[in-house]
Order: structure tokens, then C-alpha cells, then sequence
């Protein structure tokens, strides 16, 4: 079935064909219109969800384990700063393996206040155990959001689908609405594992744990966090495989050749495919990388595709106060272990902050400011920030 | 590093199947939360010294019978008290600050209905006695006794003047207001448990006080006050003018003293409105004429409104000083009166202006006040004023002698002549039995230092469950109103006042069953566990566990940490805090 959805609307029939059994959320501009639209679903009989009723986001992610561990789907969304205020709970949730699935509609963080987009919100929780997938356009955000629950549930770790703030929540798309019985052929029913509160054989989880045992318990994480690069390119295939449609944690767009190679994410991503279109035309040499999962980084994803090129210029629309932004911090970690005949030189640009808009003509004066320098210098270039 | 096919030594997720039980938290504690349950404001203040929480409670649950029973337990006649009390519980109510008091007083009626529409019967609780207990009178204070003292075995007798058992409830209060089939199915009970009757036998008068004092082990001395003040004018032997109480007796024996024409009725207590909204089903324009204000008017503000809506007028600081006419009263010369000092009734006294006016009237109703006659009685009986000195029992200095009701230094109302009666029939009984009393033996059984006994209390009989009865009451600041919302009290109905003139019908019309317990249901039940469950639920330790027992909850005292979580959350104040040493 296809019909015209936002961004926060595809979140919420990605969440009911998913056959959630439980949603604990607060709401927040610009997600609440996600937990709306599951509320009424629930309310006109579509979906068969028991909502908590909570007085926070960090309340909401701790219903949210509570009721993972006992056992049921369990689905919440956020957004800026009440993606903040859940941090404590979000390494919680990871250590305790529980697999939630949470949409987290990107929003610039106070002060100064702003409800726009960028991704400082996400960014900032990349170290808490939780596994994050960025998403393009609507159509993605949809089958992200099932996927998720199927990366989540193979790898018991929770699952972040991210999308921008208006650009994507707020914003319409004819998408195209996979059937309740396919996605169930996709998604096998949740199963709580051994992390289960049954209370036929009570036991309790996450209990205080000593020294000679705590790091075999986040060492785990970490082999999981590297195990799920390979399920999520598994999930990526089996859901072209029933779908058609093929994501990838990286995808190249039009890199053959190219020697200067642009790295978006989100929907900038969507406006890098026009600017690198027109560029090509003007016979420039260059190309894209969309990257989708910020955790587990795919390290060697990045190599592969990135390897041997002459330049990269990463557009960061988050930025880490001190350092650069943060994909661009990804990017270097990852490429540095290359030969340094085979190391691009590596450009960071910090654009779009509190929504301000990343254009085509933003990308083309990224691509030149890189074409035109020797060398990169050691801090990012803010793009467009009015100096006096 | 590949180290993704590693395993390490623990599970995924760090798992204790040991219980938390093993860490005994109850050993933090140095505080101690205690399930007390502590009497309302509206018990304490009953003189009947009903268990109002209790059967709001009940009738909350449409547990109508078990209703009834509590309230029987302390009084025999709830579908009366629940048309002529005066309520002064739903002053108390501790919800007249959250919105508006409960209605206690529509909620007892519709229970004491049930119990006479169900034909509902009491069974004499105690082991049948031989001794003999004479009651003298057989008005509410006097029924109360009997009835009591029925319930518990004893051989009773009631002597009375009149030709049917009541009182003021039969021969004084109108039918409008209480009608006399509500009346004669109460009383009827009463036949039923096996009380002797001896009906126009006045005592002192048909039947000596020696007789009692030879045939009987006790003596309830219940006669009332009728003796009717009169005021000293001039013209005072003309005819049309009637005495309050003689007049209201007449109308409910079914006579018709006036037809139409303009009455005076003189004072301001609740015998006035009476006389003057009977006045108005006979026919007659009338007058309340009362020498002070409306805010000094003894009579209920209910009862003033309700004259007014049966178009009886007001002549205040008005005093009369001449009966006009021949043969007949034709009108009356009165005197401006204004409003001086407060007197000993903390009412302003009312002072004469010497201003002089003159009002037609075809006849004047003097309810100015009753007084008792002590002087009938037997001559070793104390008393002083004309009331009979008594202690808290009932007891005179005669120790076979009691007395209550309006004989009694106690307000004159139905409610307190009912809560004497129940006090003197345990006196009667400690009495017999030869307990001593040294004074405070029965403090644990009353509703608090200020309210009356509970016979379910003393017997131990417990329809609503009170497991840790405490003496204290409960203050509206220990609720936790937060778990209370907000509900408007129930609209009470009543006849349109066009039809009320007409006839002598009840005004105030019977409530339904689904407003009724919706009305109850608003019951805040303070000081008393309802098994709400916030305890409970709140504890962060499950140190409260559902009692084994039965109703309620207990406190694990090996777990609790005295954190006051439970106590804090209670909402009826039925729990406390208490601190160790």
C-alpha cells in the first residue's frame, strides 16, 4: 500500500507492523506526533499497545526496561533534550541487553533553545552501548524502524533509528507501506531470552557486580557492538530479500573515479546526490559516502570505500565542543590505519546547526574550499557562520 | 582483534536468582509505621455515636444490609434520624474544604429505608437476663435505652402517657418531615424484639415511682420536657392562642386547630418553623415574630430556608407586649426591639427600642421554649435548674436511677436524646453487673475524648473492619488529599413548593441508589483503612504485605525500613509513624 506520510508517521507504522506490545514516552517537539499516531492506532483498535503514562524521558526509558525484561516488544521515540535526559538510562538498557527500539528525531540542544535539526542530540550518546541508524528520507525511516527491531532482538542491544527534526518528521513522502503479514514472515515474534523477569522463576538482573566480573559483562558489549555489523548487513539482505529494497550501513554514491569524496549523513545525504549530480556534469571528479550506522562504526566499510581517494570532506551537522565534529572524528580514527600513499587527506566541515539549511550550493562550497586547499587545516570549517 | 567468537565467564546480563530477602532492611530502621485506625471527626461528633466512616464505606460497596447493621449497632431508628437529625457530622466532614461535606444525613436515610422496605429485623445480641429494667418515657431517649438494653437480654418495660410510643417524634415533629408510617415501622421493631409496652401510663401519675423502684433492678428516667413557657401580657386568656408543643400534637393526632386566617408564631427555634409551616398546610398567611435577628435564631439554617419556601414570613427584633381583642386574639401590639450585648448563650441580647407598632393577627402559636418538671420526681433524685445532674454514664446520684434526653443538661435534639439513651443503657448494664466505674473504663469504645460510646466498639462486633481501633481522632491535616478529586455533592430533591401546601406529604424526596453511592463513595473515610492498597503498592521494600488474617495489611518489620513512604501516602490517615526511643 502506498500513501503520503511524515517522517514521524512512517516511525509509527514502522512501530505497529513491528507488533510493539508496549510504548513508555514523554512527549517532545518535534517526535510527540510519533507517540500521537501510535495512540491513535491504539485507540481505533490497529495496534494493540499498552502505553505507560510517565513523567519523563528518563522514566520512560526505565518503564521501557522494566517492560523489555518482562518480556513484551517494547518501542518509545525522543528527541534533543529529552534524549538528554535519558542518558543514565541509555547505559542502563544496553548493559542490561535489553533490545527496545527507539526513534530519536534529531534536535538541536538548549541554550539557546531550538527545536530544529541537527544531530548534536544523537551524536552526543554514541558511547552509550546503543546502536544507531540514520535514516534519509521517510521511506527509510519506515523500514529502518522494523529492521531495527530485528537487529535489536538478534543482538540484544537497543536500537536508535534517527531521523531530522522537520526535514524528515514534519515532512510528507508518497511511501510505500509493507503488509502486516509480510513483515511478520520478517520479524519473528519477540523473545525475551534469558533476560526475562518470569515471575515463575524469579530472578533479578543488572544487580551490583564486582570487580573480577563487571569487565567480562561490558567486554560483551563490545564483541556484540562488532557482531552486529555483520547481522545488520544480514538484516540489510533479508529485508531486500523480502522487500526489495537494500540499505547498506555504507553507501557509495557515484565514487568511482572520484577523488574528492563528500560524506554525509541524514538528509543531507539527499541533497549530496543533486550537488554531486551537478558536479559530475561541470566534469568535476567526485562523489559520496552515505553513511547510516554511526554505531558499531563501520570501520571497515569506510576503508573500502574510502581507500586510495585523494581527498575527503566530511559535512558534520553536530559538532563536539573542543574537537571537530563527529563524524569527521570517525572518519580520521578509522582512515589512520591506512598507508599513507593509500590515507585521503581529510577535510571537516561543521554546516546546519539548529536547522539552518544545508543547500546544494552549500555542498558545491564545501566541494571547492576542499578542491582548492593543499592541506587541510587541524580544526573543521563552519560553513556560512556570520562573523562581524 | 577478532574477538568476536570469544565467550567470557558470565552470563550476558549479571542474573541473581538468590532473593533479596537475605538483606533484612528492617534492621535500618528507627522509625515504625503502624496501621492505627483513628475515628473520624463526623463519629466523633455524632451524638448517637454512629460509625458514619463505616457505612459510607459499606454503602459504598451497595452493602446496604451490612450498612444498616453497623448503624444499628449504635442507634434503632436510622430512616428517622436520617429525615429530623440536624447533622451537625456533615459540619465536621473533613471534605468541606477539599469541596463540598458529605451528605451524611441523605445517605443514613436511604439506608434506614432499605433496612424498613427489606423488613430487616435485629436479633437480641446478649444472653436473655432476668432482671428487669423500667424505662420512663417512651421518646427517643427512652426507646433508645429500651432497645439497647433488649439487645442486650434484659426484661424491658416502657411507660408512657401517650397512646403510641415516639415522643416528639410522633406527636411533635410534623409528618411532612418525618412520616408516620417511618415512625411506626422503627418502633415496630421494637414490639418485635419482646419490649413491653405500657402505653397511657404515666409515671408518678398511674403508676408510682415506688412501684418501679419495688418491681424493678433499674429505672431509665426519660420524660422529656413539656412543660411550655408562657409569656406573662396582657390578653394572654383570649382564645387562638396556642402552645407549640399542644399545638403540634393536635395536628399530628389528625386534628385541625385553625383553618386559614393570619397567624403569629412566636420564636425562633425549630418548634416555631414547625408550627408555622404547619400553619401553612392549614391554610393561614403566616408570621415567624421573633425579638432578635435571623442570625440568632436557634432553628437550622435548612429549616429557616424551607420556611421560606413555603411563604412564611419574618418579623425580626419584634417582641410582643399586648394581645388585642374581645373574646378572640385580633392582633397583637409590638415592640421594636435592637441588639445589645452577647448574653450567656453567646447570642446578642435583645434590648426594647420603646418603638410601638400594631399587627392583625386571627391567632398567635407560642414556641418560646420548654422546661422540664422535675418536681414529679422521686424527691432523692438531684437536680438543679430543672434538669436532672447526671454522670457521663447517665447515672444519677441514685445509682438504680438514670436520665436522659431533654431531662438532662444535653441540647434538646432527637440525635443527643438518642445518644443518651444508648450511654444509659450501659451504664444500666455496668450497673447490674456490678462493675464500678472509676470514670475512664470506656474511654477505648468511644468516638474519641469528645464522642459517645460504640456498642459495636464494646461488643467487639466488626461489620466494618477496624483492627487497631485507636481512642484519637484524625486531622484533616493528615490526609493526603492528593488521591481525593474533586466531586460535587449529591443535589437532594425535593417536592416543588407549589405542591407542598396542600397536604402534610414528605418535601424531601428518597434518592436513588445510584446517587446514593455515589454519594457515599465520596466518603473520605478518615482514620480508617478502606485496603485502598497505596501502602502497599508505595513500599519500596514490600515490607507491607496483605494481612493473612483477613482485611487489610500488615507491616514486615524484618524488611521495613521506616522510610514513612506508606504513612505519607495514605490517604485517610490511617497509619502512623511511630518513632523508637
Amino acid at each position: 500500500m502506498r500513501k503520503v506520510l511524515t517522517g514521524n508517521q512512517a516511525v509509527a507504522y514502522g512501530a505497529m507492523l513491528s507488533d510493539i506490545q508496549v510504548v513508555a514516552a514523554y512527549p517532545i517537539t518535534p517526535q510527540t506526533t510519533i507517540i500521537e499516531e501510535l495512540a491513535d492506532m491504539q485507540a481505533d483498535g490497529r495496534a494493540d499497545i499498552d502505553y505507560i503514562r510517565v513523567e519523563s524521558e528518563h522514566s520512560a526509558m526505565a518503564a521501557c526496561i522494566g517492560a523489555s525484561m518482562g518480556g513484551v516488544r517494547t518501542f518509545t521515540a525522543t528527541s534533543g533534550q529529552g534524549l538528554f535526559l535519558m542518558h543514565e538510562m541509555l547505559h542502563y538498557a544496553s548493559g542490561a541487553r535489553v533490545p527496545i527500539v527507539m526513534a530519536n528525531v534529531n534536535r538541536a540542544g538548549a541554550a539557546p533553545w531550538s527545536i530544529w535539526s541537527d544531530q548534536t542530540d544523537s551524536v552526543s550518546q554514541r558511547d552509550t552501548g546503543w546502536i544507531q541508524l540514520y535514516c534519509e528520507g521517510n521511506q527509510e525511516v519506515l523500514d529502518t524502524t522494523i529492521m531495527a527491531f530485528k537487529i535489536a532482538e538478534s543482538i540484544r542491544l537497543p536500537v536508535m533509528v534517527v531521523l531530522d527534526a522537520f526535514f524528515l518528521s514534519h515532512t510528507s513522502e508518497p511511501i510505500d507501506i509493507p503488509d502486516m503479514e509480510t513483515v511478520k514472515k520478517f520479524l519473528p515474534p519477540f523473545d525475551p531470552g534469558e533476560i526475562w523477569l518470569d515471575p515463575d522463576n524469579p530472578k533479578s538482573f543488572g544487580g551490583i557486580t564486582m570487580s573480577n566480573a563487571y569487565m567480562e559483562f561490558r567486554w560483551q558489549v563490545q564483541r556484540d557492538m562488532e557482531k552486529a555489523k555483520a547481522i545488520i548487513t544480514t538484516v540489510h539482505k533479508e529485508f531486500e530479500d523480502t522487500f526489495g529494497r537494500l540499505y547498506r550501513q555504507v553507501e557509495e554514491y557515484k565514487t568511482e573515479n572520484a577523488d574528492i569524496v563528500l560524506v554525509l549523513s541524514g538528509t543531507v545525504a539527499s541533497t549530496g546526490r543533486d550537488a554531486i549530480d551537478t558536479l559530475r556534469e561541470r566534469g568535476e571528479k567526485t562523489g559520496m559516502i552515505k553513511m547510516k550506522t554511526l554505531r558499531p562504526f563501520p570501520r571497515e566499510d569506510v576503508i573500502a570505500a574510502l581507500k586510495g581517494k585523494k581527498k575527503v570532506a566530511i559535512i558534520d551537522r553536530n559538532f563536539s565542543p573542543g574537537a571537530t565534529g563527529v563524524w569527521a572524528q570517525e572518519i580520521k580514527n578509522a582512515l589512520y590505519e591506512l598507508p599513507e600513499n593509500e590515507r585521503p587527506l581529510i577535510y571537516g566541515y561543521v554546516a546546519g546547526l539548529g536547522g539552518r539549511d544545508i543547500s546544494t550550493k552549500t555542498i558545491e562550497e564545501v566541494y571547492s574550499k576542499t578542491k582548492n586547499s593543499e592541506k587541510p587545516d587541524d580544526v573543521d570549517i563552519w560553513i556560512g557562520v556570520k562573523y562581524v | 582483534m577478532k574477538y568476536t567468537d570469544k565467550q567470557v565467564q558470565v552470563p550476558l546480563c549479571a542474573v541473581s536468582t538468590a532473593s533479596s530477602l537475605l538483606n533484612k532492611t528492617g534492621s535500618w530502621r528507627f522509625a515504625e509505621p503502624q496501621f492505627i485506625d483513628r475515628v473520624s471527626p463526623c463519629n466523633q461528633q455524632c451524638p448517637a455515636g454512629e460509625d458514619i466512616t463505616g457505612y459510607m464505606y459499606l454503602a459504598g460497596q451497595e452493602r446496604f444490609e451490612e450498612a444498616w447493621r453497623l448503624i444499628m449497632e449504635e442507634n434503632p431508628f436510622p430512616a428517622t434520624m436520617g429525615r429530623v437529625c440536624f447533622h451537625t457530622c456533615e459540619d465536621r466532614c473533613n471534605r468541606k474544604d477539599h469541596d463540598e461535606a458529605l451528605a451524611i444525613h441523605t445517605v443514613e436515610r436511604f439506608i434506614g429505608d432499605y433496612g424498613l422496605s427489606q423488613g430487616l429485623k435485629v436479633n437480641i445480641a446478649g444472653e436473655i437476663k432476668d432482671k428487669k429494667v423500667a424505662i420512663a418515657g417512651a421518646g427517643p431517649g427512652g426507646l433508645s435505652a429500651a432497645y439497647h438494653l433488649r439487645r442486650m437480654g434484659y426484661n424491658v418495660h416502657v411507660f408512657d402517657l401517650n397512646e403510641k410510643p415516639g415522643g416528639l417524634l410522633r406527636y411533635g415533629i410534623p409528618s411532612y418531615r418525618l412520616p408516620k408510617d417511618v415512625i411506626d415501622g422503627e418502633i415496630g421493631r421494637l414490639y418485635d424484639m419482646g419490649i413491653e409496652f405500657k402505653m397511657e401510663t404515666q409515671v408518678g401519675k398511674d403508676i408510682s415511682w415506688d412501684d418501679l423502684d419495688r418491681d424493678f433492678n433499674a429505672v431509665f428516667i426519660a420524660i422529656g420536657a413539656y412543660r411550655e413557657q408562657f409569656l406573662s401580657l396582657e390578653g394572654m386568656e383570649k382564645d387562638g392562642i396556642y402552645k407549640a408543643l399542644e399545638f403540634l400534637r393536635n395536628v399530628n393526632k389528625g386534628n385541625k386547630p385553625i383553618s386559614g386566617g393570619k397567624i403569629a408564631v412566636i420564636g425562633g427555634g425549630n418548634s416555631a418553623i414547625d408550627c408555622a409551616m404547619v400553619s401553612r398546610r392549614l391554610g393561614a398567611e403566616v408570621t415567624i415574630v421573633y425579638r432578635r435577628s435571623e442570625a440568632e435564631m436557634p432553628a437550622h439554617g435548612e429549616e429557616i430556608e424551607m420556611a421560606r419556601e413555603d411563604g412564611v414570613d419574618f418579623l425580626f427584633l419584634s417582641n410582643p407586649v399586648e394581645v388585642y381583642g374581645n373574646s378572640k386574639i385580633t392582633g397583637l401590639k409590638l415592640e421594636k426591639m435592637t441588639l445589645g450585648e452577647k448574653d450567656s448563650s453567646g447570642r446578642r441580647r435583645p434590648v426594647p427600642t420603646g418603638e410601638i407598632f400594631d399587627v392583625d393577627f386571627d391567632g398567635m402559636i407560642l414556641a418560646v421554649g420548654e422546661s422540664t418538671d422535675v418536681e414529679g420526681l422521686p424527691s432523692s433524685i438531684d437536680h438543679k435548674e430543672g434538669v436532672v445532674s447526671t454522670n457521663y454514664m447517665s447515672q444519677t446520684n441514685e445509682p438504680k436511677y438514670f436520665a436522659g434526653g431533654d431531662i438532662i443538661d444535653i441540647p434538646h435534639t432527637v440525635t443527643n436524646a438518642i445518644g443518651a439513651g444508648k450511654r444509659a443503657a450501659v451504664g444500666i448494664d455496668r450497673f447490674l453487673q456490678g462493675i464500678k466505674d472509676e470514670g475512664n473504663e470506656l474511654d477505648g469504645f468511644r468516638w474519641g475524648s469528645e464522642g459517645n460510646i460504640s456498642i459495636a466498639g464494646l461488643n467487639g462486633v466488626r461489620l466494618f473492619p477496624r483492627k487497631n481501633p485507636a481512642y484519637e481522632v484524625v486531622d484533616q491535616k493528615e490526609l493526603n488529599n492528593f488521591y481525593f478529586d474533586h466531586r460535587p455533592r449529591i443535589k437532594i430533591s425535593s417536592m416543588p413548593s407549589k405542591d407542598r401546601l396542600s397536604n402534610f406529604n414528605e418535601v424531601v424526596k428518597s434518592q436513588s441508589k445510584d446517587n446514593i453511592v455515589a454519594e457515599a463513595r465520596r466518603c473520605f473515610n478518615c482514620g480508617s483503612c478502606t485496603e485502598c492498597g497505596n501502602c502497599y503498592t508505595f513500599c519500596p521494600d514490600n515490607a507491607v504485605k496483605k494481612d493473612p488474617a483477613g482485611y487489610g495489611f500488615i507491616i514486615d518489620l524484618d524488611y521495613c525500613k521506616g522510610c514513612g513512604i506508606c504513612v505519607n501516602e495514605c490517604p485517610r490517615g490511617a497509619m502512623k509513624m511511630k518513632y523508637m526511643e
